[in-house]
Order: C-alpha cells, then sequence, then structure tokens
C-alpha cells in the first residue's frame, strides 16, 4: 500500500499511540531490526517527484501499539542528496517519539555523524550498538555505557540479524517517548561555534519567530551556519529574515576567517573530531583486527584475481540457475504431473464433461499451473537465492567496483551495476533500484540497459527452450548477442542524451558471513511479489488462449501477424501470438507455446521441437528477450522516469527485437 | 584551449581581482569582500561590483557568510595570470635590468596585456625559471601552484597514504558529501587499490573503505605521507 505526501506520514502518525523512526547508515542492519519488529504489513510513504520510499508499520510490544517508520540509510541528514532529503523530511514531518538510530559498532566513529546531527537538532534518540558481536571477532570491545554517558542517550547492544537485544531497545525506545530527551544531551563543539549557536539562536528568540517543524531555536541556528539551503530559504520567507541572515553572515564569516575554511565544512570536521573523541574513548582493542577482511578486499578487487572472479562469479551465477533451476522445474512438473494434475483433470471432466468448457478450464489449471511451475518459479525463486547471497555477502560492491570503467563507457559508474546485476532477477526491482544513481540522466540510461537485460523469466525461456532444445552454446550466444546490443544501446544512448555522468563515490561495505534465515527471508519477500502478480496472470493468459484455441479463434488472430511473424521473423505465426501474450509476463511466451505442445499432443508431451525448428527457437527467444520486458515494467518504467519515456524505451526494444530477429533469421536460413 | 581565450576575454580589471583573491587564498586567509577590497585598494561597493561579475563570468562563488571563494576555472585563469607575472619580472629583471623592487610594479601593469602564448615564449627564452626574482615560485603551464606537492588522489601508488591537501570546488553538493563522509582536508587517505583501464580507486580512511571513481578522485588533492 502506498500513502502520499506528508500528509500521509502525518496522518499516519496521528492514529498511533506511540512511534519510533529508524535511522542509520546504510548497511547497518537497519532493515534487520525493522524486519525484526514489524513482520507484514509494510506501507510505504512517497514524497513528490521523490524517488526514495519511507516504510511504515505497526507493531505489537506488551499490548502497546507502536508505529515504525524506516527511514532510507543515510550518512548524514542534509538537503543535498535525496535519500538524505527524504530521510529528514520523513522525520520531520512525523516528528516521531523517539529515533532509534542503529550504529555499526564496527565503524563506530563514521557511524556516531548521524547520531550527533539528530542530537544538534533536538531530537529523542536511542542508540542501537548493532553488530557487537562482528565487532567483537575483530577484536573490538565497546564501552556501551560509557558511550550513554558520552552522548546523554540510552545506548543498547544488539544483534539485529538474531534478534537480541531488540526488545531492550523497543523498551528505551517507549521510555525515551515517555519523557522526552532528559537533559539537554546537544553534543558541544569548539567555542567559537558555540558562542556563535548561541548568539543566533538569542536572535531567534528575541525575535519571536515560529519556528518550523517544532525545532530548539539551537537547531535551526545550527543549520542555518552549515547553510542548509530549506532553512535558508524559511529564513528568507520571513519578515525577520534580513536581520537573521546578517546575523548568520556575520558570525560564519568570523568562525571562517578563524579557521580558513567555509563554517559548513568546520562544523562537518567538528562533529567528525567529536565522533573521533568519543569512539577513541569506548573503544578497546582486545585483540589484533583480524586480516580477514583486507585480504578479502585485495582477492575481489585486484585486476589480477579480481577479473577472473568476477568471471567465474558470473559464470557459477548461471550455471547454477541453469542446473537447479532445470532441477527444480524438473522436480515441480514431474510432482504436478503425478499428484495434482490427474485430479484436476479428473474433477474438471467430472463436472464438465468433454466440452470446450471443460477443455478451456483444463489449460489453466492444468496446463497454465505446470507451465508456472516448470518455467517461472524454479528460475526466478533460484535467482533471487543467488542474489540475496551476493548482496548480503558483499561480493555485489567489489562487482561495482570492478566494473566501474566499463560503466562509465555508457555514462554510468559502478553502482549501476548492483540494478543491472538484479536486473538478471527481475528488471521491475532493478529498475526500481537504479534510485541509487543521483541524476535523471543516469537513471535513464540504466533503466534502458536493464530492459535490455535479460530478468530469469527471459532467462527460463532461454534456458527452457534454446538450451533444452538447441544446446547450450545457441543459448550462451543468445547472451552474448543481448550483451553486444546493450553496450551499443549504452553507448550510443550516452552520446545522445544531454548532460554527463557524474563520479563514483561509494562505501564498500566489509564482507559478511551472510545468515541463512535472513537471506531465505529475503529471497521469499521478493519470489511472494513475482508469486502473486505473476501467477494469476498466467492462469488467465492459458485461459484465454485456451478459450480462443478451443473455439477455433487462435488461427483467426494469427492472420494479421503473419507477414511480420512468419514473413519477417521466419516463425510460425501461433508463436507470434504467444510472443505478444508474453508482454503480461515474459515466461508466459514459453508456457503458452508448451501449453500448446500439451493441448496438441496431450499430458507429458512437451516438445517444443515438434513444432518449431532449432532456427526457429533460437529466433523466439532472442525476439522474446529483447522486446519490452513485460506489463509490470512497462508501468514501472512510467512511474519512475514518467510515461513519455517509458513509452520510448518501449518502442525502441520492439524495433531492436523486430530488427534482430529479422537478422538472426535471414543469418540461419543461409 | 578554452580556457585561454576566456582569460583573454575577460577585462583587465576583473583579472586583477581574480588574482588579489588567489593571493589571499594561497596567504591562507579567507577572502572577505573588505579584505580583498583593502587588498585592491577599492571601495566595498566596487569589489562587489566586481565579484559579482566574476561570478557571472562563472570563474568565483559566494558563500552566505559572504566569503568568496574561486571556481576550478577561476583558480585556472588566476594562476596563469600568476605565471605570466612572475615570468615578465623575470625578464624585467635579468634581461632588461630594471631594479629589483620596480619589477613588480612594472609587471603589474603588463601582465594583462600579455598573451599566454607570448608567456610561454618568455618562459622558454628565459629557460623555465622555477622562481620569480622575490623567490617566489613559477607555477608551470599546467598550472599547479602549490608550494607544497599536491597531487590528485588516483596519482598516489597503491599502498601509500596521504593527506587531504584540497578538494576542488567545482562541485559544491558533491564537496559536502564527501564531508559528511569525512573526507575534509587535512584528512588522512590510504590508497589500497587502483583499477585498471581509468576505474575507480579504492580508500581507506579510518574505519571506512570508499571507491570513488577517477573523475572523483582527480578533485582530491593530497601531499604524500
Amino acid at each position: 500500500m502506498e500513502l502520499g505526501c506528508h500528509s500521509g506520514i502525518k496522518r499516519w502518525k496521528e492514529r498511533l499511540p506511540v512511534t519510533f523512526a529508524l535511522a542509520g547508515n546504510p548497511n547497518v542492519g537497519k532493515s534487520s531490526v525493522f524486519n525484526w519488529l514489524t513482520g507484514m504489513g509494510v506501507m510505504t510513504a512517497n514524497y513528490p517527484g521523490k524517488t526514495v520510499e519511507v516504510n511504515l508499520a505497526t507493531t505489537h510490544f506488551r499490548d502497546q501499539e507502536i508505529g515504525v517508520m524506516d527511514l532510507p540509510g543515510t550518512y548524514a541528514l542534509g538537503s543535498t542528496s535525496e535519500d538524505q532529503w527524504v530521510a529528514r523530511q520523513a522525520l520531520l514531518d512525523a516528528q516521531p517519539d523517539a529515533i532509534l538510530v542503529i550504529v555499526d559498532a564496527t565503524n563506530l566513529e563514521r557511524n556516531l555523524y548521524l547520531p550527533l546531527q539528530l542530537l544538534d537538532m533536538g531530537l529523542p534518540l536511542v542508540i542501537a550498538l548493532n553488530l557487537v558481536d562482528e565487532a567483537l571477532r575483530n577484536g573490538l570491545r565497546i564501552d556501551h555505557v560509557r558511550l550513554a554517558k558520552f552522548l546523554g542517550v540510552p545506548v543498547v547492544p544488539t544483534v539485529a540479524i538474531r534478534g537480541q537485544g531488540l526488545d531492550r531497545l523497543v523498551e528505551m525506545g517507549l521510555q525515551a517517548a515517555r519523557v522526552g530527551l532528559t537533559r539537554a544531551s546537544t553534543p558541544r563543539y569548539g567555542r567559537d561555534i558555540e558562542e556563535a549557536l548561541e548568539e543566533l539562536a538569542d536572535l531567534l528568540v528575541k525575535e519571536e519567530v515560529l519556528l518550523p517543524w517544532g525545532l530548539p531555536p539551537r537547531a535551526i541556528a545550527i543549520l542555518l551556519l552549515e547553510e542548509d539551503e530549506e532553512v535558508l530559504a524559511w529564513t528568507r520567507a520571513l519578515p525577520e529574515g534580513e536581520r537573521i541572515l546578517a546575523k548568520v553572515r556575520e558570525v560564519a564569516s568570523g568562525i571562517a576567517e578563524r579557521h580558513g575554511e567555509p563554517t559548513p565544512f568546520r562544523i562537518a570536521r567538528e562533529r567528525h573530531g567529536l565522533a573521533g573523541a568519543i569512539g577513541a574513548q569506548v573503544e578497546t582493542r582486545v585483540s589484533v583486527p583480524s586480516k580477514t577482511q583486507d585480504r578479502l578486499w585485495r582477492l575481489t578487487t585486484s585486476p589480477t584475481t579480481g577479473f577472473p572472479l568476477l568471471a567465474l562469479a558470473l559464470a557459477g551465477l548461471f550455471a547454477f540457475l541453469f542446473y537447479i533451476g532445470d532441477f527444480l522445474s524438473n522436480v515441480m512438473s514431474g510432482l504436478w504431473g503425478a499428484s495434482l494434475s490427474p485430479v484436476i483433470r479428473f474433477v474438471i471432466q467430472l463436472a464438465f464433461g468433454q466440452g470446450i468448457v471443460s477443455k478451456t478450464l483444463l489449460w489453466g489449471f492444468d496446463a497454465g499451473i505446470n507451465a508456472a511451475l516448470s518455467v517461472g518459479i524454479p528460475y526466478v525463486l533460484t535467482f533471487y537465492l543467488i542474489l540475496s547471497v551476493l548482496e548480503d555477502t558483499g561480493y555485489l560492491n567489489s562487482v561495482a567496483f570492478l566494473t566501474d570503467p566499463f560503466m562509465h563507457k555508457l555514462g554510468l559508474h559502478g553502482r549501476a551495476a548492483i540494478p543491472l546485476v538484479a536486473g538478471a532477477g527481475c528488471n521491475v526491482p532493478a529498475i526500481m533500484g537504479t534510485r541509487v544513481l543521483a541524476t535523471m540522466r543516469e537513471r535513464i540510461l540504466a533503466s534502458t540497459l536493464v530492459c535490455l537485460m535479460p530478468c530469469s523469466a527471459r532467462t527460463a525461456v532461454i534456458a527452457g527452450a534454446v538450451s533444452k532444445y538447441v544446446g547450450w552454446g545457441p543459448a550462451v550466444l543468445i547472451y552474448v548477442i543481448v550483451a553486444g546490443i546493450g553496450f551499443l544501446s549504452g553507448w550510443g544512448l550516452n552520446r545522445i542524451l544531454p548532460g554527463r555522468s557524474t563520479g563514483l563515490v561509494m562505501e564498500m561495505f566489509p564482507f559478511r558471513v551472510p545468515s541463512f534465515p535472513k537471506m531465505l527471508r529475503r529471497t521469499w519477500y521478493r519470489f511472494k511479489d513475482f508469486l502473486f502478480v505473476a501467477t494469476p496472470i498466467v492462469l488467465i493468459g492459458s485461459f484465454i488462449l485456451g478459450l480462443i484455441y478451443e473455439t477455433g479463434f487462435l488461427w483467426v488472430f494469427t492472420v494479421p501477424l503473419q507477414p511480420v511473424v512468419e514473413g519477417w521473423l521466419g516463425l510460425p505465426a501461433v508463436a507470434g501470438l504467444t510472443l505478444i501474450f508474453a508482454v503480461l509476463r515474459k515466461e508466459l511466451a514459453l508456457q503458452l507455446l508448451v501449453a500448446l505442445a500439451v493441448a496438441k499432443y496431450g499430458s507429458g508431451v512437451t516438445d517444443l521441437l515438434q513444432f518449431m525448428d532449432k532456427g526457429q527457437i533460437f529466433t523466439y527467444a532472442l525476439v522474446n528477450t529483447l522486446y519490452i520486458p513485460c506489463i509490470a515494467t512497462i508501468a514501472v518504467l512510467a512511474k519512475e522516469l514518467g510515461w513519455r519515456r517509458a513509452l520510448l524505451i518501449s518502442a525502441s526494444t520492439i524495433l531492436l527485437a523486430l530488427l534482430a530477429g529479422g537478422i538472426v533469421h535471414r543469418l540461419l536460413i543461409l | 584551449m578554452e580556457k585561454r581565450e576566456k582569460g583573454e576575454r575577460i577585462p583587465s580589471m576583473f583579472l586583477e581581482v581574480l588574482e588579489a583573491i588567489y593571493r589571499l587564498e594561497q596567504e591562507g586567509a579567507s577572502v572577505s569582500p573588505a579584505r580583498l577590497g583593502k587588498r585592491l585598494g577599492l571601495g566595498e561597493a566596487q569589489t562587489m561590483e566586481r565579484v559579482l561579475g566574476l561570478q557571472g563570468m562563472g570563474l568565483v562563488e559566494t558563500l552566505i557568510s559572504g566569503l568568496v571563494l574561486l571556481t576550478a576555472e577561476g583558480e585556472r585563469i588566476a594562476v596563469g595570470l600568476i605565471r605570466k607575472h612572475r615570468l615578465i619580472e623575470r625578464f624585467l629583471y635579468d634581461v632588461l635590468g630594471l631594479p629589483w623592487d620596480q619589477v613588480h610594479g612594472e609587471a603589474h601593469s603588463l601582465t594583462p596585456v600579455v598573451s599566454d602564448q607570448v608567456g610561454d615564449r618568455l618562459a622558454r627564452f628565459l629557460e623555465d625559471p622555477k622562481t620569480c626574482p622575490h623567490g617566489n615560485p613559477i607555477p608551470s603551464t599546467e598550472g599547479a601552484l602549490h608550494a607544497e606537492a599536491a597531487v590528485p588522489l588516483h596519482r598516489l601508488n597503491q599502498g601509500k597514504a596521504g593527506v587531504i591537501l584540497r578538494i576542488e570546488k567545482e562541485e559544491p553538493a558533491l564537496l559536502k558529501y564527501l564531508a559528511t563522509l569525512g573526507l575534509l582536508p587535512e584528512t588522512k587517505v590510504e590508497v589500497e587499490e587502483v583499477a585498471p583501464f581509468g576505474g575507480p580507486i579504492l580508500i581507506r580512511v579510518g574505519g571506512s573503505r570508499y571507491a570513488l571513481g577517477r573523475k572523483v578522485a582527480s578533485k582530491i588533492f593530497v601531499k604524500e605521507a
């Protein structure tokens, strides 16, 4: 479910007795906390024009209903980048009763920057010192009691992935919500900055301006000194604005003169300094840090070992996908054929006899489900499992690092590698994943490339048709052709689209041993959407196709397709029809084709070679791989980039597919 | 070549201001309009007018605090001016034999009218002198003028550490983002990996590792530690 902009968040907050916000740097286990606390029923809230979402959910803790808002993972709360802006705006709109800040105990100094900034804004915090187990394994013990004393807020050690300490975290959160900030626990900076803040805060009080978002005067003062664009805009609009800004200029130039750098950077420096000082005082090194991380980074990023490893990883990925997917596919369709399929056949034939109704229903309930079980589900499930392994171990970072120079040729940078790889699973989340890219230009480029990335549904068609009936060599060739077309399109688009690409700045997260339950959960979350959205479409598609087949209309519908499908692509016209149906779900193409085979030759016969030759299967899979991914992809493209761009991308992929298919057909005839 | 044409099209009264801002920055002072006016011998209104003119040309930026900063392009032009200025001083002193205490003033009035090309010829004629008669360094044609040898971060060898001296000011948003990650001047960074084919570099700052694209890394200047 989706909520509109900030009024949605406000309403959400109003109907709940207590609300928490979860804040933290990226990849510190924030989503583990969120999942552990909330489970099902997650809503998302959007700000107009922004693509980063805020997740909202409710939980019950000892009969207390609590709303939990999961902010995007950020390093700070400025107004420069989109994720930071959204996190801050959601925080200010919701004004949660307590903020649970998840900090990474293995990298305390950098992680303390965000809570210090939140304290500067005068917000009530509880700190979850997460990954304490990992820190200890790295030889780092953190005195959380001292940390709490330094920061003036409760600190709870946690291991979120196993739920350790989270009860206590919620308890402390509820307590913080009840009493608010116990004392003025705002950080203290250098004397001149503190004096400047005091001076500005006094002025704000004296001018009696109504401060925005219920923030205290010191918070506004520090945002002014940090040259926060929004607060500056708010000040400019005030009748007293000019007086306040004059004062800001005066004190800011004083600080800048004394330190020889602009005030915002001075404040950032002192905040980092403070974080470092606190970190140093609460950390004790109990053993020499392990060199494993360093070795792993070296191994995966240095060119001599990194590239072979990358090639190996990709080869392994696809091999796993094909073998495990194929295995699952056989098991599932075997089970189906042996157990439920005869029952359904019997029941339907008992109820409806042998007529058209019965046959049409069998198309859906027998052939349709069989197709979903043998083509879509096994490959998608397998891919999501592999993707979560890559993500959770941290290896995707190395992929981004290694692919950065190639991405630059396409006007992108290494961060785009992650959505592109995800695109091999499903284009829909991958296109949403392009939000990690900063500019619209990069997002258009990456989204177009994602559309050309064979998703698991298309891989299912390639695996289930080409590698099964033609051989694995031609199956690989399809990937090579598609990769070539993708590269050329990206390269060309990069020349056509105005603007330049930005650079890569990306944190390289430490390697971690993935948690199996977490991986399974993530795989399930992703797979669930696929299952519940895709399977009904497959069934409906099968019914419709069954109906027009049984009534004989199928051959009528294929007539207008003949010139293109038969004449240009050299495929049977009926295959063209399944390609059109495949716009619902890509794997539907093959499923329907298989269903046609089943309907024609009876259950058990799924041999495509009975009505297409090897060349035709190749062309068929290639065209299916290249043209617009599916309806869901078009919808998400439109949502993310606008309808005009979505239709433009879709139309150009159709043209590309027809062009490539026609050329391949002619080459094959030769 | 674009920067050269740009440099030539700028009226000399603006060039003078650019040079003064650059020198003040080099002296480690923050450049307020008042201080700049004092250096140029101009009133505050007049100084502001020129600063705004330069801002229109994209050569300087003014902060909310009123401080003036050179943009990367402004800095390039200013460095080019200083190069010519000091070469002319050298010429006036070495070749024409003008007194030491007069060359600065003479060079000052000559600099804006001497093209970069003439400047380069002058350098060749004088056999690429390293300093002006006052002992100040003469920047190279690439415009590198820093008493401390600053190299872009990606030029550091793998395994070497450096201290950030400055970050180019072209993209304020990037600068702010880097600041939140703790990449500020005087921060120590270690280069762990330099990817081939113009790929990114892997750096270590405190307990964190970051991948920086070449383009970003080339804007961060460090002194090898």
